[in-house]
């Protein structure tokens, strides 16, 4: 099957496509900045209504991710940006209910990034890449 | 690959590049997905609805109907939530609204000193800015001289300011005051002036 031709897959090329496309210098003005910063939204709205948790878990999780990143002020090498709260709030809520586990978590992150995007289309290719002949 | 190689470091000395929150957002997704937590689909239906369906626009029908229909208005301001209900406005986020109206005397604006807390149904999603430790402190200790400053609203002396700290309770919205020389305009034409930023209240309407 190839997912990227379902509606769905257009529907979230559009999004992400649209998000990354709005221009940089009206940047304040946007809800959302990167791609994954409206995933990790749909992501923890989603987890609510199929009743995960309660909103108002996740909001104190917020609060108190904020209030920590506050609170480190001197310490801290990261810069304020108000999704990264926003997802260990989400990761914090998840791990709570159980469905989440930090290890899996982190394997998965790393075998994403070692696996190069698009890892063949820095090469110019030449030849067609499938042949069907001609009988 | 070993161990070691896939648990960060606790102590960590260097911000996390931009690739690898993503990275750790898509793994996120893709983990809950599945174990069935829940569906692409739905992700992407609640992503595509934040984004593009619900929006300042809403709240600027509600204020448009309040200029134009006292009664509405009076029941805006008396149970924003069952008011913005009458216009099948309403859902995650809005169920305790309260609408605080500007007047020649008085000048609201919103803010949330905790996190964020902001009525998604009528407002949309904040702007990067409402979240801003630096706009959640300053608008609370000199709001005057913030609105002057960083939005180029100068509310005259003459006029209270009053700063609403929304929470996950309560939200507030502003209804802003309505612009003179509008009085032939529709409520149509007139919801097209509502901005999202005179609704925080960081803004007049302007014609």
């Amino acid at each position: 099957m190839r997912a990227a031709t379902t509606e769905v897959g257009d529907a979230r090329r559009r999004v992400e496509q649209l998000l990354t496309e709005l221009p940089r210098d009206g940047e304040e003005q946007l809800s959302f900045t990167q791609p994954w910063e409206l995933r990790a939204f749909a992501v923890a709205v989603a987890a609510h209504e199929n009743g995960l948790y309660d909103w108002s878990e996740f909001q104190l999780a917020l609060i108190g991710a904020i209030r920590e990143w506050q609170d480190s002020a001197g310490r801290r090498v990261e810069p304020w940006r108000y999704y990264d709260r926003w997802l260990e709030a989400l990761e914090s809520v998840l791990s709570g209910t159980g469905v989440l586990d930090g290890g899996e978590l982190n394997y998965r992150k790393h075998a994403i990034l070692t696996t190069p995007r698009d890892t063949d289309h820095h090469h110019a290719r030449r030849d067609p890449v499938a042949v069907d002949p001609a009988r | 690959m070993t161990r070691s190689e896939i648990t960060p470091s606790p102590d960590v000395t260097v911000p996390r590049s931009e690739a690898e929150i993503a990275a750790r957002m898509k793994a996120l997704e893709a983990l809950m997905i599945e174990k069935g937590i829940m569906t692409t689909e739905a992700v992407d239906r609640l992503a595509e609805i934040y984004e593009n369906e619900v929006g300042p626009q809403l709240g600027a029908t509600v204020v448009a109907k309040a200029w134009t229909d006292p009664e509405f208005k009076a029941r805006l301001l008396a149970n924003a939530t069952d008011a913005c209900a009458e216009m099948g406005i309403g859902g995650l986020q809005g169920e305790d609204m309260v609408a605080v109206e500007n007047t020649d005397d008085v000048h609201n604006v919103v803010v949330c000193t905790l996190c964020s807390c902001y009525p998604w149904p009528v407002l949309g999603l904040p702007p990067n800015w409402y979240k801003q430790p630096a706009y959640r402190s300053r608008i609370v200790r000199e709001p005057r001289a913030m609105l002057r400053d960083e939005f180029g609203h100068d509310v005259p002396e003459s006029v209270e300011v009053r700063v609403w700290d929304s929470s996950a309770e309560l939200r507030y919205m502003v209804l802003p005051q309505r612009p003179p020389g509008t009085e032939d305009k529709s409520e149509a034409e007139l919801a097209e002036l509502v901005t999202r930023d005179s609704m925080i209240g960081v803004a007049p309407v302007r014609v």
